[in-house]
Order: C-alpha cells, then sequence, then structure tokens
C-alpha cells in the first residue's frame, strides 16, 4: 500500500507530478482542493479560517477550534483513503498531514520562479509583474497558514523525504524516483504504522462527530485514540459533557472504549517505560490531581543504536541510519480479552489502568524515535499545561541518560511551546517535600529578622533613606535599594510560594 | 531639606501596617488577575493613610520592581517572555515617556497663577482625560468583543484582532518577527506603539494597563505572553524608577515592605484565578474594574476645571467630589479583588471535587452505551 503525499507552493507542478505519477502506476489522485471542497459541503468554514490566518496569523486562540475540526476532516478523508489502498495526494502542505504514519512518502517539489510567474500569467490572464506580485504574496500566505496549521516553517526540508527541483529534473523522471521510491520496504505499511493510522482514523472521526454535533461542538476538548479506545477530557464547568460525549461517540466504528476525563488541562509525560508504583508516577499523579489535569502518557521506544555487524552488508550499507520502526504487534484494532499477554508494552496499559482509577487517565501513545516523531504525535493535541520527560535512553549510563534526555527536554521546549521539565526537577519546581520544607522554614526565619530590624530601627531606617546619611551617600542609599529589594521579594515570593503549595494553589 | 523629607515619612505603627498589608493582598489580587492594575489602587490607598503623593508613587514603584522581577522569573519559566519584543518596546517607550514627563512638567509650571489656581491642576486635568479617554477605549472596546462573541456563537472568545489585522495589511517593511509571542510587527508600527504606551505609562502612571491590552490588540500577542512580556518589561522600567527615586530620597523601604506582604499572596490567587476562570469571565472583571476606575477619575475632573477657574461652583464642594472619587476608586479596587477571590475559592473547591475518569464499554451492535466504571477522589 503506497502513499504519497506531494507538496509544493501554487504553479509549481504538483498536480502535474501527481497525474505523471498516476500514469505509472494507476493509483488515485486525491487534491486538496477536493478535500476543500468537501469540508465546505460538511460546513466547516475553510474560506473563514484561510482568511483570518492570512490576514491576522497571531490570533491562535481563536482559531484553535476552527483549525482542530478542519484537520480532522482532512485526516479522516485521507485515512479512508489510505484503508482503501493506494493513492496520491498534492497539495500546499501534503507532507505534513498523516503525522506519525511512517509508511507515506513525503514528496516536496520547487520550480523556477520564471516557470511559476509564466504558469500563473497564462492562468490567471495577468501581466508577468502582476503575477510576480501575485505569486510572491500567495507563497507568504501560504507560509503562513503552514506555520499556523502545522507550526513548522514551509521552507524546512527535514521534513521531507524527498525534495525535488524541477530546474534539474523533468516531471517524468521525477515521477519514475517517486514510483521507485515508493516501492522500497522503508515505505510499506508495518503492523506499528499500520496501527497508527487506526489510531490516526478513529481520534479524527471522534474529533469530527463531536465538533459537529451541537451537544458537544462548543467545548474544548482533546480527543486521543489508541487500540481502539478514545480518549477525550473535558472543562469541568461543563460536567453534563461526561454524560454527552459517550452518546455522541456511540457506535463509532472501531471504538471499543471511551474514557471520559473531566480536566482543566492535560499533562504530558514521556518515558521510556511506566511503572505506576514509580516515584516519578505518583508525583505526576500528585501534580495531576492538584492542577485537575489528565495525564497523557506516551511512550518513547528510542531508534535503535548504531549497531553493524561488519560482515553484512546490508548493515554496512545502512551504518545504523535505518528507520526507526516500534516493535508493536498489529491486530488491526481487535485486542485479545484475555488475562495477560506476552506483549511487552513498557508498564503503559498497566499505568494507564491505575490513572483510569484515579480519574486522571488523559490517553496513551507509542511511538519509535525522536523529537519530530514526538512533536508528529502530540502537536495536533492542543497546548499542554506541563511536559514531563520521564526516565530515558535507560540502556545507556547515568551521565549519557541525563544528558540526553535534558537535549531531548530542550528540543521539544523549543518547538512545542509549551513548559518542558525533566522528571527529577519535578519534585523541586512544583511539588513540596523535604529539601521545600527546609527553604520553607530558612527563608521565613531570615524574613522575620530582616522585617524585624527594619521595624524595630525606624528612625535609623528613615535617616539611611533620606536623612542626613542620605545625604552624604546618596549612592549607597540608591544601590542598597536595588539590591535589597529584590531579595526581600525572592525571600517572600518563595516563602509564599511554598506555603501555597501546601493547600495545593499554585 | 532632608530634616523636612525624612519628617514627610510616616510613622508606622500595628493599625497602619495592616492597612497598607491589605492595599498590597487587593492590589496584588488585581495585578495577578488582569496582568496589571496594582499601582492604581495602592498608589491612591496609601495617599489616604497620609503618605505624599511623591513617597506613595516612589515606594509603590520599587515594589514594583522586584515585584516584576519574581513575576517575570514565573513566566520566563513557563515561556510566556518574549525578551525581544519587551527590548523594542522598552527602547521606544524610554522616549514616550520622556515626551510625558516634560508635557506633564510644562504643565504642571503654569499653573498656581495669582488668580487662585492650584497648581498642577492644569497637569491634574489633563492627566485625569488622559486616563479617563485612554481606559475607557479599552474597557469598551473588551465588553464589545465579549458581547460580539456570544452574539456569534463564537466560543473560542479570543479577543479582536481588528486592529492587528488592519496593521498587518498595511505592511511596513522592515518587519520584525517575534519567535516566543509568534507574531510579526513592523518596526514602524513597534515604534509608534512603544512610544504611545511610553508616553501614556508617563502620563497616566500606570504601564500595564496600557501595554498588556496594546501588545494583545495592536500586535497581536497571545494573553499569557502579553502579561508576562509586560511584567519583564515593568522589571526594567522598575528599577530605573527605583534607583532615580531612591538617590533622590523619596522611597521608604517600610512601606515597599510591608507592601510585599500582602501583594506577593494576593499575586499568587490571582493568577490562581487566571488559570482556573474562563477567559471571558477574566475580561468581564476586568473590563468593569477599568470602567470604574474611569468613573472615579472623571468624578474629580470639575474640581480641576474650578481650580482653573473653567467651571463655577463653591470650593466646599470639592470635598464631596473627592470622597465619591476615592469611594468608587476603592469600590473598584475591593469589589474586583473580592469577586475574583470568590470565583478562585469556587473553582479551587470544584477543583478538589472533580477528579474523575469515566468508562465506557461500546457494546457491539447497541445503540446505546454502558458506563461500567466512575473513578472519584
Amino acid at each position: 500500500m503506497a502513499i504519497v503525499m506531494i507538496s509544493s507552493l501554487y504553479q509549481s507542478g504538483r498536480e502535474e507530478l501527481a497525474q505523471a505519477l498516476a500514469r505509472k502506476t494507476n493509483w488515485p489522485v486525491v487534491s486538496r482542493e477536493d478535500l476543500v471542497d468537501q469540508a465546505r459541503v460538511a460546513g466547516i468554514k475553510v474560506g473563514r479560517l484561510e482568511l483570518s490566518i492570512i490576514k491576522s496569523p497571531g490570533m491562535h486562540e481563536k482559531l484553535a477550534r476552527e483549525k482542530e475540526l478542519y484537520l480532522a476532516f482532512l485526516t479522516n478523508a485521507l485515512c479512508e483513503k489510505a484503508r482503501q489502498g493506494d493513492f496520491i495526494y498534492h497539495g500546499r502542505a501534503g507532507h505534513l498531514l498523516l503525522p506519525g504514519i511512517s509508511h507515506r512518502l513525503r514528496v516536496g517539489l520547487t520550480a523556477p520562479q520564471e516557470v511559476r510567474i509564466k504558469r500563473a500569467a497564462q492562468m490567471l490572464h495577468m501581466t508577468p509583474e502582476k503575477a510576480e506580485n501575485y505569486l510572491l504574496q500567495l507563497d507568504e500566505d501560504v507560509g503562513r497558514w503552514i506555520h499556523t496549521i502545522h507550526r513548522v516553517d514551509k521552507s524546512d526540508l527535514n521534513q521531507f523525504d524527498v525534495f525535488f527541483n524541477l530546474e534539474n529534473i523533468g516531471l517524468s523522471n521525477a515521477a519514475g524516483i517517486v514510483c521507485a521510491m515508493a516501492e522500497l520496504p522503508d515505505f510499506q505499511p508495518t503492523p506499528a504504522s499500520m496501527k497508527m493510522l487506526d489510531d490516526l482514523h478513529l481520534s479524527s472521526q471522534a474529533k469530527l462527530r463531536l465538533a459537529l454535533d451541537e451537544r458537544t461542538q462548543r467545548a474544548d476538548l482533546q480527543v486521543q485514540a489508541d487500540s481502539g479506545v478514545v480518549t477525550v477530557t473535558y472543562p469541568p464547568h461543563d460536567e453534563a459533557l461526561g454524560r454527552d460525549i459517550p452518546l455522541v461517540l456511540a457506535d463509532l466504528s472501531g471504538c471499543r472504549e471511551i474514557q471520559c476525563t473531566m480536566a482543566e488541562t492535560n499533562i504530558l509525560w514521556v518515558q521510556e517505560r511506566f511503572e505506576p508504583k514509580s516515584d516519578n508516577f505518583q508525583q505526576i499523579l500528585q501534580l495531576a490531581q492538584r492542577w485537575g489535569a489528565a495525564v497523557e502518557l506516551l511512550r518513547l521506544v528510542p531508534p535503535g543504536e548504531l549497531q553493524f555487524d561488519p560482515e553484512d552488508p546490508g548493515t554496512v550499507a545502512d551504518s545504523g541510519f535505518s528507520r526507526p520502526e516500534c516493535p508493536v504487534p498489529y491486530d488491526g484494532g481487535v485486542e485479545d480479552d484475555g488475562p495477560a499477554t506476552a506483549e511487552d508494552d513498557g508498564g503503559l496499559r498497566l499505568t494507564e489502568e491505575e490513572l483510569v482509577n484515579r480519574g486522571r487517565c488523559g490517553g496513551r501513545h507509542t511511538i519509535c524515535g525522536g523529537t519530530d516523531k514526538i512533536l508528529e504525535q502530540v502537536q495536533g493535541n492542543g497546548r499542554y499545561a506541563l511536559v514531563v520527560i520521564g526516565d530515558m535512553f535507560l540502556s545507556k549510563g547515568h551521565s549519557t541518560r541525563t544528558r540526553r534526555t535534558r537535549e531531548l527536554a530542550l528540543s521539544i521546549r523549543d518547538r512545542l511551546k509549551a513548559p518542558v521539565i525533566t522528571a527529577d526537577e519535578l519534585k523541586a519546581r512544583f511539588l513540596f517535600g523535604k529539601r521545600q520544607a527546609v527553604t520553607l522554614v530558612g527563608f521565613l526565619a531570615l524574613l522575620v529578622l530582616m522585617f524585624g530590624v527594619v521595624f524595630t530601627h525606624q528612625e535609623a531606617v528613615k535617616n539611611f533613606l533620606s536623612g542626613p546619611f542620605h545625604q552624604h551617600y546618596k549612592w549607597v542609599a540608591s544601590v542598597f535599594m536595588i539590591f535589597f529589594i529584590p531579595l526581600i521579594a525572592y525571600l517572600y515570593g518563595t516563602v509564599t510560594g511554598l506555603a501555597l503549595k501546601i493547600i495545593n494553589i499554585d | 531639606m532632608h530634616e523636612l523629607l525624612t519628617m514627610h515619612f510616616i510613622d508606622i505603627n500595628l493599625a497602619t501596617a495592616l492597612q497598607v498589608v491589605l492595599l498590597g493582598f487587593i492590589g496584588g489580587i488585581l495585578s495577578g488577575f488582569i496582568g496589571s492594575g496594582g499601582a492604581f489602587f495602592m498608589t491612591p490607598g496609601m495617599m489616604n493613610l497620609g503618605v505624599d503623593g511623591v513617597i506613595a508613587v516612589a515606594s509603590n514603584i520599587t515594589h514594583k520592581f522586584g515585584k516584576a522581577m519574581v513575576g517575570s522569573r514565573k513566566h520566563a519559566a513557563a515561556g510566556n517572555v518574549d525578551k525581544k519584543l519587551a527590548a523594542y518596546v522598552l527602547v521606544t517607550a524610554i522616549i514616550g515617556i520622556q515626551i510625558a514627563v516634560a508635557i506633564n512638567s510644562y504643565l504642571f509650571k503654569g499653573g498656581g497663577d495669582s488668580h487662585g489656581a492650584a497648581k498642577g491642576a492644569g497637569a491634574n486635568l489633563y492627566i485625569s482625560l488622559v486616563f479617563a479617554t485612554i481606559l475607557s477605549a479599552v474597557a469598551v472596546s473588551m465588553l464589545r468583543d465579549i458581547l460580539k462573541s456570544r452574539g456569534n456563537g463564537d466560543g473560542g472568545g479570543g479577543p479582536s484582532m481588528k486592529i492587528a489585522e488592519y496593521l498587518n495589511r498595511l505592511h511596513l517593511p522592515p518587519v520584525i518577527h517575534f519567535p516566543v509571542a509568534d507574531t510579526k510587527v513592523s518596526l514602524w508600527i513597534l515604534m509608534l506603539v512603544g512610544i504611545a504606551t511610553g508616553y501614556l505609562a508617563g502620563t497616566i502612571g500606570v504601564g500595564g494597563f496600557i501595554g498588556v491590552p496594546a501588545m494583545i490588540y495592536v500586535f497581536g500577542v497571545p494573553t499569557a505572553v502579553a502579561t508576562g512580556t509586560e511584567l519583564f518589561l515593568a522589571l526594567f522600567m522598575g528599577a530605573f524608577g527605583a534607583l532615580s527615586y531612591a538617590y533622590q530620597g523619596f522611597v521608604d523601604l517600610r512601606l515597599t515592605m510591608l507592601l510585599y506582604l500582602g501583594s506577593l499572596v494576593g499575586i499568587h490567587l490571582g493568577v490562581y484565578g487566571v488559570k482556573v476562570v474562563n477567559e471571558k469571565y477574566i475580561r468581564v472583571v476586568t473590563s468593569l474594574i477599568i470602567l470604574l476606575c474611569v468613573f472615579s477619575r472623571i468624578v474629580a475632573i470639575p474640581v480641576y476645571l474650578r481650580q482653573l477657574s473653567l467651571l463655577d461652583f463653591p470650593a466646599d464642594w470639592d470635598y464631596y467630589f473627592n470622597i465619591t472619587s476615592k469611594f468608587f476608586l476603592f469600590a473598584s479596587g475591593i469589589g474586583g479583588a473580592l469577586v475574583i477571590l470568590l470565583k478562585v475559592f469556587h473553582a479551587y473547591r470544584q477543583r478538589r471535587r472533580v477528579q474523575k475518569t469515566m468508562l465506557v464499554v461500546q457494546r457491539p451492535g447497541l445503540s446505546q452505551v454502558e458506563a461500567v466504571r466512575a473513578s472519584r477522589n
């Protein structure tokens, strides 16, 4: 089963490449324009979304729901196509659709600007000058669209598997290369990628239903799906949603279980192996209960290490750069109801079960890879109040593990625009333990001393601040103030913060 | 001169100290909840306790410096501070502040003539008019947005982006990208807004009231980033103010310390409120507090007009105008803080009460679903 996603700017030959490939392979072609028309018929205001993004790209908060609906519609349509067999999609950001599906082939395309101008001038009956200006404006608008909808830069070549410049290669040859690439084992479906496709399809169906049903369409919901389990978190101020969500999702094909969690926000917990009795679990649960947050589990299996056998020509050729693949057996979405299976899911299900019991479950995923894979998986899931990077790179030594965990946290923080911390920072930053108790008592004692000195020596303080002493040493008072005031603010700010943590206000 | 200035520092006994702590607490709640607004309440509040205007302003600015440091540190940890945007606004705002100081000084020197006009009445009238005009526009615009979004059935409820949209359409290069705020703004518009913000902050003395809405409505910055960036900006402006006033001998450290006792607790509660209270509600409360403050200023305007001989009524009436003005100021501050506290308390209780995940199993062939487990702490 081949999924080819072709992306390019307007009049850069994406449609022609798709048609050339279709002639070679007989695979059906789907264009963004077709899907947008279908979305409009379904009542999604794509025009309004486009106009808003082009006019004011900063208004993310207002557009979030419309954006989610649009993406859910496209994802659902493409997943349905993928389940029917091979297909070719072309659009402005096709390479960013169906995130996480490893067997899709993402093709980028660019054409010389003069060719684009000529084609645009012919197509739109414009002078070349006008066509050039039109293209410049359009390219900028498309860049804004991609940035707002997918949160990546349109010129980020890391998002493609192959990129053609039509100045250097003909369309027919490019189509031949794509055709040959699609046959490679790297772009064939695997159990893991098929499971991912099923999950994506189920979550997009659930999102669509919830967004179009009048009982749930106004609510801020977060929807995940994994192995037939749909997890929805809904805000506490609308308790009726807990009853309505299962009704809206009733008889949803492929859904065998619905988990509805009332939560104000989500905490994403990324870890290699989960254990419900671990310290990390207890700490994250404590924080989730205090914040009224649901905990979303993401099991990250790091890509295989650089292990290649000099005797094996295959591994020498790959030199360890082979595509990482999760060891997930594909069961077509049907799970064994038996007691225990031999499958090692890294403690994911047990931990999820415990979270359900504690009322804080926000869904689960398993992915294999690094930062890009995490972002692909979670970027469409709304904002997280916190991302916790737990125990990772378990096969490495302590120092390497610490360094790589911090690097992972930093790269996610930069791109997800959410607070990201490692599990060992969790206690110091958000929870109250022995260390915090010592800090509280120590700082409080220091503050009592400072306040005591100032308020039992008021005349001396006045003299220092604006009396005869100040007259002779004006700068001393100013410099003292610049250091003393932040110190007081820091000490007292820490004391109040810790004291409020004790009563779960932070 | 210095002997006299020391005498202007009030004596602080337990009762006065508690009142200052309370002022700090209310100012802190407002500041934490609406992202700004502590100064408009605390400065006149201290003056009401007998503190000289300049000492109240100086002590409050010094307090703001430390408060902004703690606040911006927390916002920075949450990724809500755009330092690049703050740097651009700071540079241009300083120019605006200088313009405001020059106009105020000119008007202040121009008052107090031989015909009985009080010194500073012209400056007070000018400040009150600017305060009333600008803050009315901000409050009305916020309320209109809320009503509009309700009319459209637009549940998103984000702030109106009309000004940001219009300025984006103008496309005046060079355009600067601010990665944290995730927005692009023309340098010219940035300079214009920075100068205007500085001018208004220098004139009205409440920078956050202008800076935060300007970033949201004009630059299209997300609300959380606007608040964080404004606090970061306030850190530098506060440090500059504290250093200058301390050099002049106007800062009363005791007042600043007492303000902290209340404000830092209040800020935590206000910020907690922002997390747990609906954004629409936050904006309704903010706009109503601002409108009450505006009304308080408008009530004081006839006094300045009389002092400038532009209006004729008995001087005794000044007392009634002033007391009414103070009443509305305190009503806005205390009322606003109480409403916020009530909402925070309600949300806190609700959050502790509701901890549940409902598990529903789909039975093939049945249209109804069955809840098999609901957990609750």
